[in-house]
């Protein structure tokens, strides 16, 4: 059974390039176009690992973060920040917020998909 | 630069009679940079043959911003070129959110683009392309554009208004070189 992966991105075009290769990596990929509309679908979803951007409109990938981390049924779903952002603080944040790991953009195909198989098995 | 170069302006949007951000304090941006400014004493300004720019506005929020990017290969396929040409217009349209854009809002004007005699062949076309589908799959609307053509340019662009202005330089040589392009570091993933 393929792994479940709910990426949220604002971008139409990050979204499409993620469906496509992680796709092709052999995952089943949903897509949210901000953070209220990735919670909203989650339910409905029942992903094994959620992408999130950060800078998104209507609600952000903290935002998400916090959402799913406060909710006692997505306890352990491990959730991935995709992101153009570098800085340690805003790791530093993601971290204490419960995120499961950062990726910074441009990312690496293989990389990408590695790493969620691995934060999948765990 | 164009140094020596002759030069015919065109006035994209218009709008201005005098050259856009006459009088204006100036900050020119190169190939692999993005800039964002609210400040309506700034122009952006670049020289593009193969590259293109793209220039952002939100006229609500009069805030606004030029990236100058080239794909290093001229393909319009899913590699780590066009990984870069993306980052390079998501870099520019969050940090224009950050000084707060909205998305909905922001306008476009494209430039560059050119195949010049001696140049990248075929990479400014790639380039434009990848530009023009970038705003259409984010509904961004393209309200001016000038790409293709022989020629470099000259691009003067008023971040808080959107002003544009450009000037076809002739006599002047490819001025876009590929950059080298890393692949993704190590330390770009990181486990909590």
């Amino acid at each position: 059974m393929s792994i479940r992966v709910l990426a949220i991105d604002d971008s139409r075009t990050i979204r499409e390039m993620l469906r496509h290769t992680l796709t092709e990596g052999g995952f089943e990929v949903h897509v949210a176009e901000d953070g209220i509309d990735g919670i909203e679908k989650l339910p409905g979803i029942a992903p094994d690992v959620v992408i999130t951007d950060i800078n998104m409109p209507r609600m952000d990938g903290f935002g998400v973060i916090d959402t799913i981390r406060a909710a006692a049924e997505y306890a352990g779903l491990p959730i991935l920040v995709l992101t153009t952002e570098s800085a340690q603080d805003l790791k530093d944040r993601a971290r204490r917020s419960g995120a499961t790991g950062w990726i910074v953009k441009p990312f690496d195909d293989a990389k990408l998909i590695g790493t969620i198989r691995r934060i999948t098995v765990a | 630069m164009a140094a020596g170069g002759r030069e015919r302006r065109c006035v994209v949007n218009g709008t201005v009679s005098a050259p856009a951000g006459v009088g204006l304090r100036t900050t020119h941006v190169i190939q692999g940079e993005f800039r964002v400014s609210d400040d309506p004493a700034v122009v952006l300004t670049t020289i593009l043959g193969s590259c293109v720019a793209t220039c952002l506005c939100d006229p609500v929020a009069r805030v606004g911003g030029m990236n100058h990017f080239l794909l290093p290969d001229g393909e319009i396929k899913q590699d780590i070129g066009f990984r870069y040409g993306l980052l390079a217009m998501e870099l520019l349209v969050n940090g224009l959110l950050k000084r707060g854009a909205q998305k909905p809002r922001l306008e476009a004007k494209l430039f560059g683009g050119a195949m010049m005699n001696g140049g990248l062949g075929r990479i400014g076309e790639s380039n434009a392309i990848f530009a023009r589908r970038f705003l259409a799959n984010e509904g961004i609307p393209c309200r001016a554009e000038s790409l293709g053509g022989t020629l470099a340019r000259r691009v003067r662009f008023v971040p808080t208004t959107g002003q544009a202005q450009q000037m076809l330089l002739e006599d002047q040589v490819e001025p876009d070189r590929p950059q080298p392009v890393a692949p993704p570091g190590d330390d770009d993933v990181t486990l909590f």
